[in-house]
């Protein structure tokens, strides 16, 4: 028996230091610093193990049943503690008293759980083997908790389902001491039932872990979350304040509904309204269907083609009423039709002719974004397009990315088109640039359609002037086989981020 | 009390590997090859007997690979058209064979081709009228696309085959060292590709790579790995038995102008649909060559269904093949073959990775095998799902004899293991993506230039031999690669012409 128990003083001591690195690394997660939020962390919680390591004292009587209640507690304050502080950040502003709570807290339990444990075993070692014995055991459990943590829990259960796990293991310890003590120990039903009442919800915690996770998604983002949803491609998150709806993409803002209405005009009317009898048209992108609501303002065109590679996206957008409200329900008119597959394979696999294209993709953040901006892929774009027509493609900000923003122009060029590069200023998003493409040359309309709140016919040719600090510079063209433009977004990017 | 102690921690662990997520799906596939049975029986001489048609045939080429179609795609630009190419498995290619299933095109060996530098006639030849190469250009969409290569090394991966991560001033020294000294080799002029023509006898050619390194004070064990890993790469074997000539050439014959390699999904199988395009009515596949005698006015050939009467051969298949199907047959016994095994994995999703992405050719580093190469990869979709991997392994660190008895040993669970094992140190998760291992053996899979082999007059006087009958296969030139194929195959069909 004795040897029993010193295995369960190898698992509480695993249970009692995961608890403390999850509780460091969450708070590293969540707050930054991770220096500070370790030392305080372990510095807390080994003084709290020093408080439970005192009040060992006045546990007198009862000694194992008092084991088995702390070690319950144990399991399921520390079990749940992942699970807490997630929803503390998201929910409330108090997370870092709760933190040092939850801290102080398992590490006054975990402190009482050794001099209990060591008290427990006194009849049977003498005093010096006891002492080696116990922490012998206790060091171990350390040791084999600081390896698990970082090579399986982390990796493998997350943090979330990691604690709820150890939480399970103290619960299980705790039953186990119910059973090698079951002629000692009074009320062995009752501390039983209440053993199996901890695991189970512990195990219901582990099945609802992901809920817990979505739940604390919504704190990354600063408005209430109104609508949350993985679809194959890309998990959409739509947040809500005042009138301001924000559609996140995997967490990059897409628009803002306060000024959207500035990026998808400068998107479609310079162009669009530059094509003497345009008649179809053909979105790339741009499944929010606020570009075709800009387009269906020009009742000379016959049809838009939209392709969008996410049917999640479309559908959402056709479908839900917020979302119809803005782009006017524009994914459901009759002129439009809308296609989901990857543009790039699209677009080989058909041989329509348009007028009016325009190309709204991510922003070239890896190689797999970066084959939609490729000369490979403006030159079969130019198969497509009328000898009339224009083309336009949103291509990132030449204030922050200056050099990709001219990279994409000199792309179109090196494909065999010729270039006319614009921007206009979007508060979200700061300064956002335009590639607009032709076969031969472009002129700025003579009018625009009414009703539009930012663009004005004769501000149109002024978005075609840069200042000095976004003019033209020096870039390659981006190909297949050398993807410059990825590296050009990455650098700048991460210049501003600094 | 410690050996129970020991039994609960062990125990334990069962318990917690059982909580991870499943791991253990059923992962279909097979080993594919079977012509070592047929080749077996060649060589113990039971394929003699037995009525064959007789057919006629001015000209007769064995061996439908790179060799054998070059050969009938010069032919063809002569304007002789009376010839057939007799090729032993169903499916002309060699060792640019091919597969295709529901998820992708994938290689079974070669799978690019080198940018070819400005020099290389012949293959630029060959990529203009394959609309490869336009104006002096390389068409993109045949370049390996974006990111090329990449490797993983003490736990992540890095961009490119050259380490990078963890490398001490000395290694990065070495490195600069090397590349220089490579480049003074290449300004020579004399590591061309393919290589015979621009070559002069050397004395690197009498010594082993290994030693070479040696000799130039090389021993940082990341540059000592990057050579090994070319000289297995390229030549199936490790740089101890690899000539330094052979070594140099891995590194200094290329220019490098375009970012490359050419790859296509199938590898350098599409090469061999473009140049089936004209050649297929020409290929009779599944005839394998039992016997060939040279006559005084003709050779005939005979195949386990056929007798070819033909006024001369290209035989373009392994020359090791030609003691068992000819008396007199030239000695070959001086080429080395390096034995090959190659998988095809098919995978429901991409194994998780964070923070990088796939390259085409993906290596781990200290691993026997060569890693791993995407099919999918020059898909133009921005999303790839389901995807095939290509991971190669030749035999190198044992004896090729007993290398070939190792692959005629173990079998698919056998190789099914090794395999996930391997790319599992890179991807802990490969077992749960993988649906479908299939394998392929190539118990002589490529000539090695062994050190003394490729200058040696036993190996000039072979690529000269001939007269009715001339050979062909890459492995007289002592290297497998495309550009020797082509160039022999080539040049067999133009002193097959003065004959015929």
């Amino acid at each position: 028996m004795a040897v029993l128990l010193l295995i369960s003083v190898f698992l509480i001591a695993a249970c009692g230091l995961v608890y403390e690195l999850l509780a460091g690394t969450l708070a590293s997660y969540l707050l930054g610093d991770s220096v500070l939020q370790f030392s305080t962390v372990i510095g807390s919680y080994l003084f709290a193990m020093g408080i439970g390591s005192f009040l060992s004292k006045y546990v007198g009587r009862g000694l194992v049943t008092r084991f088995i209640l702390i070690e319950l507690m144990v399991g399921l304050v520390g079990g749940l503690s992942s699970t807490i502080l997630f929803l503390a950040f998201a929910y409330t502003e108090g997370f870092r008293f709760l933190l040092y709570a939850l801290v102080i807290l398992i590490g006054t339990l975990v402190g009482l759980e050794i001099p209990l444990m060591m008290r427990i075993l006194q009849d049977r070692f003498e005093f010096r083997d006891l002492v080696a014995q116990v922490l012998t055991f206790d060091y171990l459990g350390a040791l084999g908790a600081s390896l698990i943590f970082p090579l399986w829990l982390v990796p493998q259960l997350g943090l979330v389902r990691g604690a709820l796990f150890f939480g399970l293991v103290n619960a299980a310890v705790a039953l186990w001491t119910t059973h090698l003590f079951r002629d000692r120990v009074g009320a062995l039903t009752r501390l039983r039932v209440l053993c199996f009442a901890v695991m189970g919800v512990l195990g219901i915690g582990m099945l609802y872990a992901n809920t817990v996770l979505d739940l604390a998604d919504s704190a990354l983002y600063a408005d209430e979350v109104i609508l949350a949803r993985n679809t194959r491609y890309q998990r959409i998150v739509l947040t809500k304040w005042k009138d301001d709806l924000r559609l996140f993409l995997n967490s990059h803002l897409q628009f803002s509904s306060r000024d959207e209405h500035r990026y998808h005009e400068a998107l479609v009317h310079p162009g669009l309204a530059a094509v003497a009898g345009a008649r179809r048209a053909l979105v790339l992108g741009g499944g929010d269907g606020l570009a075709v609501r800009e387009m269906l303002k020009y009742p000379g065109l016959e049809s838009i083609t939209l392709v969008d590679l996410d049917a999640g996206m479309t559908e959402l957008f056709a479908t839900h009423p917020l979302l119809r409200g803005i782009n006017k329900g524009s994914l459901t008119a009759p002129k439009v039709k809308v296609i989901n597959a990857d543009a790039f394979v699209w677009l080989e696999g058909h041989d329509g002719v348009y007028d009016f294209i325009v190309i709204d993709f991510p922003d070239p953040t890896n190689f797999s974004l970066g084959k939609l901006y490729t000369t490979a892929f403006y030159r079969l774009l130019k198969h497509h397009l009328s000898e009339g027509g224009l083309a336009v493609a949103q291509s990132t900000s030449p204030l922050f990315a200056r050099q990709s923003f001219w990279c994409v122009a000199e792309t179109m060029k090196a494909a065999g088109l010729q270039v006319f590069p614009y921007h206009a200023y979007v508060p979200s998003f700061g300064e956002w640039g335009f590639i607009m493409a032709s076969k031969h040359g472009y002129e700025p309309p003579a009018s625009l359609p009414s009703g539009l709140r930012f663009l004005t016919v004769s501000m149109v040719p002024d978005l075609f002037r840069f200042p000095a600090d976004m003019g033209p510079v020096e870039a390659q063209p981006n190909r297949l086989n050398d993807q410059i433009l990825v590296r050009y977004y990455e650098r700048e990017w991460r210049e501003i981020a600094r | 009390m410690s050996a129970n102690g020991v039994k609960s921690l062990a125990s334990r662990r069962a318990f917690l590997l059982q909580l991870a997520p499943k791991t253990e799906r059923r992962i279909e596939g097979a080993i594919l090859d079977d012509s070592h049975l047929r080749g077996h029986r060649l060589r113990d001489g039971q394929m003699r007997g037995g009525l064959r048609e007789p057919r006629k045939a001015p000209l007769v080429i064995v061996g439908g690979g790179i060799a054998g179609l070059c050969a009938g795609w010069r032919l063809l630009q002569k304007g002789f058209r009376d010839f057939v190419i007799l090729e032993m498995e169903k499916q002309a290619g060699g060792n640019s064979r091919w597969g295709e299933n529901e998820v992708s095109a994938y290689p079974w060996a070669a799978h690019y081709l080198p940018v070819p530098n400005r020099g290389s006639k012949l293959v630029r030849e060959l990529c203009t009228e394959l609309g490869l190469l336009y104006e002096g250009e390389f068409e993109e969409r045949h370049l390996c696309h974006s990111p090329q290569e990449r490797l993983f090394l003490h736990g992540r991966w890095q961009e490119g085959l050259e380490p990078e991560v963890g490398l001490q001033k000395a290694d990065r020294e070495q490195f600069q060292r090397f590349a220089g000294l490579m480049q003074e080799q290449a300004a020579s002029g004399q590591y061309t590709v393919p290589w015979e023509p621009g070559a002069k006898a050397s004395a690197l050619d009498r010594m082993s790579m290994d030693d070479w390194l040696r000799e130039k004070g090389f021993d940082s064990p990341y540059l000592r790995w990057y050579v090994e890993y070319g000289c297995r790469d390229d030549y199936g074997s490790l740089a101890k038995d690899t000539s330094a000539w052979a070594g140099v050439h891995y590194f200094a014959a290329r220019e490098h102008e375009d970012r490359g390699p050419l790859t296509w999904p199938e590898g350098n199988g599409w090469i061999v649909k473009q140049l089936l395009k004209k050649l297929a009515p020409h290929v009779v596949a599944g005839a394998m060559v039992t016997q060939v005698a040279i006559g005084a006015r003709g050779v005939r050939v005979l195949t386990e269904t056929n007798d070819w009467e033909s006024k001369g051969v290209i035989w373009a298949a392994p020359s090791y093949l030609l003691r068992y199907v000819m008396e007199g047959a030239p000695d070959t016994s001086g080429i080395i073959y390096s034995p090959w095994i190659t998988a095809n994995l098919t995978l429901d999703r991409m194994p998780r990775q964070a923070g990088t992405e796939f390259a085409w050719d993906n290596v781990i580093y200290d691993s026997p095998a060569l890693g791993y190469v995407v099919a999918t990869h020059q898909s133009l979709r921005t999303r790839i799902d389901e995807s095939v991997w290509t991971w190669y392994y030749p035999l190198a660190a044992v004896a090729p004899a007993e290398g070939r008895k190792q692959l005629l040993a173990r079998d698919w669970a056998w190789w099914r293991e090794f395999i996930l094992n391997d790319i599992g140190k890179a991807h802990r998760d490969i077992r749960q993506c993988v649906r479908r291992i299939d394998l392929m053996r190539f118990g002589h899979a490529m000539a090695r230039p062994a050190p003394g082999w490729m200058f040696s007059p036993a190996r000039a006087a072979l690529a000269k031999w001939g007269g009715r009958m001339v050979l062909a296969n890459s492995d007289l030139s002592g290297l497998s690669i495309f550009e020797e194929a082509q160039y022999r195959g080539v040049g067999a069909a133009e002193r097959i012409l003065r004959v015929v």
